[in-house]
């Protein structure tokens, strides 16, 4: 029995050395290669491969390899992980909301002095999702300044005209079930969370906010209620779908043309071609309805920049590939090439000269209008530091309250309660009560 | 156990009791060579998980200072997480949402394995050998190869069924809404667990003696007698073997209601008790919350498998 005693704590102690081994940090200082080095570097997307290939063969000393680590959340739960065991990829691409949760997790560098005077390649507002308390953390790769795509054929051929206010777009919704009742006009999906972010950020309100060291967790405020009655009404009235989107149904749905329209981002193209690829030249772009007639202000949806994680053994290097394929014309060919919008002011110059995505075919002024909705995007962050805690709270109360006809406010509500205990165990000083 | 008492034997046979020190020496060595890479293997992939798991489930990661992005780094934590798993509503929902699946998909799985088993077994079944390997072939395809055919079966846009009932004028079938979730969840495991049930009683009918049979016959028993009165009792064991994998695989519910779960807004990332503990550990980044409920799953499935062959070691095994 004793011998089996000493086994346990032998065990014990040895499993307490690897952990104490694990979480060991490497020292800061960045090491200088001595010959050819390899970085790696983890990003979803079909811009990367482009990305790298154009790196790699302008820079024959510094090459790099990618992995595609799944989605933007798959891809950030694993970088967390594997940057705990020291184990993350030299560089990464993170999304906007994901950033603050990986500062405070310790896997993004303070990359200020290697990337800081690259300020200018960017607008305010972009740059400003990527540095906190003037530390700069990572370069913008792409933005999704929100928009509203339809399939402007059938918005025709039911005579729906195209709706500019939230207003009109509830009575657009309105005319499309009278003029074809298999139709709608788009889908109200519970569990989009970032793009109800964006709906409720269009409208004004911020859902964490900082002020020194005390945060504020606003996503139950009267502006964002607002949003959630918005969307009760049309889906009380059977008025839009409800139920997840880019699903086989959904899909068939859609094909079938009775999803008529996505208020979504400039990424959206990509993804309808995607799924809905007989449908190319019937769609266009337009602003996203607004809140108040006058005002385009629109917010984010997605978008994602390039971080140098702390386990990064050349960060200079890491840094320098980060700010390349981000901001020089090489990385701004390969991203419009690809469907993506760039956040550098280089590259968003660059799509006016480019042709419209494949699915908007014969829409001239595509890009005309995208540059003019990015330039009306809502600066200031508002992202907290446990987004990845709000965004599973969020899906699975407005789920919740879908299916189970509750209202949306309640699911609101609930999601504010629980980012706030969550920040306030984690030992984050809150103001709210 | 004293291994070297059986081990003496044979050196007793050989009547050369010269020999006898030094290989007593070495046999008192070789049992334990033999079994080191066993132990060293549970060692490593078994109990130092178990260990570090338990030591995870103490540990929390805090926030160190102020900032308001500040650093967050794992302290002790004592039984915080366990109260918080213990009080979770989302998760101990989870476990009842289990129950109504096992309910259903327990005794459906067993009564279809063992039916096929009888009907097999009792030699009027034609195409004995192509029903059995049809049957089983469910068990050989992927879990989650098999819901997503199943979730297209589901789906009324893609779905042949809801294709048919519409044109039957009754609509669309509400297959992952409302309480039919359940059953369509169940569905799955039954259609996939049914063939390797059915191959373990199978098995364990044809080692019955024939004679058994033989003799029922003589005292005027018919087939189903036989069946209920003879096949039964003898493959108890058997069946609580296989409700023993049932039991244990109901709760470890997971692969199905995830990979369906982004097909319907009914499936939570709580709906089982894994998949909570995934959302903690890998979407909300809490791995000592997901360890302490963990540790609270196998608890829990350890003590339901001692009371289960308890209930029914004296009936099954005779012991």
């Amino acid at each position: 029995m004793r011998t089996r005693i000493t086994t346990v704590v032998g065990l014990a102690a040895l499993a307490a050395t690897m952990v104490a081994c694990a979480s060991e940090d490497d020292s800061d200082e960045a090491a200088q290669p001595d010959g050819p080095i390899t970085l790696d570097y983890w990003a979803w997307g079909t811009s990367q491969d482009g990305l790298v290939e154009a790196w790699n063969s302008a820079h024959p000393d510094v090459q790099v390899r990618r992995t595609d680590a799944g989605g933007p959340s798959d891809s950030s739960a694993k970088l967390v992980t594997s940057s705990r065991a020291d184990e993350a990829p030299d560089v990464a691409l993170v999304e906007y909301q994901s950033l603050p949760a990986m500062i405070v997790a310790d896997v993004a560098m303070d990359i200020t002095d290697h990337v800081g005077d690259l300020s200018d390649s960017f607008n305010e507002g972009v740059w400003s999702q990527v540095t906190f308390n003037d530390q700069v953390y990572g370069v913008p790769q792409d933005v999704g300044p929100m928009a509203l795509i339809y399939n402007a054929a059938r918005f025709d051929e039911l005579g729906v005209d195209l709706p500019t206010t939230w207003e009109e777009y509830a009575q657009a919704a309105a005319d499309v079930r009278a003029a074809d009742p298999d139709a709608y006009i788009s889908t109200f999906a519970p569990d989009q969370f970032g793009w109800f972010a964006g709906l409720a950020r269009q409208a004004g309100s911020v859902w964490w906010e900082v002020d020194g060291e005390t945060w504020t967790v606003n996503i139950d405020d009267a502006t964002s209620r607002e949003v959630a009655e918005y969307w009760q009404n049309l889906a009380d009235e059977d008025l839009v779908d409800t139920g997840p989107i880019l699903t086989p149904e959904w899909n068939a749905e859609l094909n079938d043309g009775n999803v008529l329209a996505w208020p979504a981002a400039l990424w959206a193209p990509g993804v309808i071609h995607g799924v809905a690829p007989d449908q190319a030249g019937d769609w266009r772009l337009a602003p996203l309805p607004q809140w108040e007639d006058g005002n385009p202000n629109v917010a984010f949806q997605g978008g994602s920049a390039v971080v140098v994680t702390t386990s990064a053994e050349y960060p200079e290097q890491a840094a320098e590939f980060a700010a390349w394929i981000n901001s020089s014309q090489e990385g701004a060919e390969v991203q419009i090439e690809t469907g993506q919008y760039p956040a550098s002011l280089l590259g968003q110059e660059a799509t006016l000269q480019s042709d419209p995505p494949e699915l908007m075919q014969g829409q001239d002024e595509y890009w005309e209008i995208a540059a003019e909705i990015a330039s009306s995007t809502v600066d200031e962050i508002s992202w907290g530091p446990n987004v990845n805690v709000a965004d599973s709270a969020f899906q699975d109360a407005f789920n919740s309250a879908v299916t189970d006809g509750t209202p949306l406010v309640d699911a609101l509500a609930e999601t504010q309660q629980v980012v706030v205990d969550d920040m306030r165990e984690t030992g984050f000083s809150l103001s709210n009560e | 156990m004293d291994p070297t008492t059986t081990d003496a034997a044979p050196s007793v046979q050989t009547g050369v009791p010269r020999r006898v020190t030094k290989p007593r020496r070495q046999r008192r060595i070789a049992p334990y060579a033999f079994v080191t890479p066993g132990v060293l293997l549970y060692v490593a992939f078994l109990l130092i998980p178990i260990v570090y798991a338990i030591y995870l489930s103490f540990r929390g990661l805090r926030v160190a200072g102020g900032a308001a992005l500040g650093r967050r780094e794992e302290v002790f934590v004592g039984f915080d997480n366990y109260a918080k798993a213990l009080t979770d509503g989302d998760f101990l929902a989870g476990f009842l949402r289990l129950a109504v699946y096992g309910l259903i998909a327990v005794p459906i799985t067993l009564g279809l394995a063992l039916t096929f088993a009888l009907l097999l077994d009792s030699g009027v079944a034609r195409l004995a050998r192509f029903s059995r390997t049809a049957i089983f072939i469910p068990y050989a395809v992927p879990g989650v190869i098999a819901t997503l055919l199943w979730g297209f079966l589901y789906l009324p846009a893609t779905s042949p069924i809801s294709d048919v009932s519409e044109a039957l004028g009754f609509g669309v079938i509400p297959f992952l809404n409302g309480s039919t979730l359940f059953v369509s969840v169940a569905n799955i495991a039954i259609w996939s667990g049914v063939g390797f049930n059915m191959i373990i009683i199978y098995t364990s009918l044809r080692s019955i003696p024939k004679e058994l049979y033989e003799s029922a016959r003589i005292d005027g028993a018919n087939e189903l007698q036989i069946a209920l009165r003879i096949k039964v009792p003898l493959v108890v064991p058997a069946l609580v073997l296989t409700g023993l994998f049932a039991l244990i695989g109901t709760l470890q519910l997971y692969g199905e209601p995830t990979t369906l779960r982004p097909m319907t807004s009914e499936i939570t990332h709580t709906w089982v008790p894994l998949m909570a503990i995934y959302r903690d550990a890998f979407l909300r980044d809490d791995l000592s919350l997901a360890a302490a409920a963990s540790v609270v799953l196998a608890v829990g499935t350890l003590l339901v498998s001692i009371v289960l062959l308890r209930f029914t070691q004296k009936r099954a095994f005779g012991e």
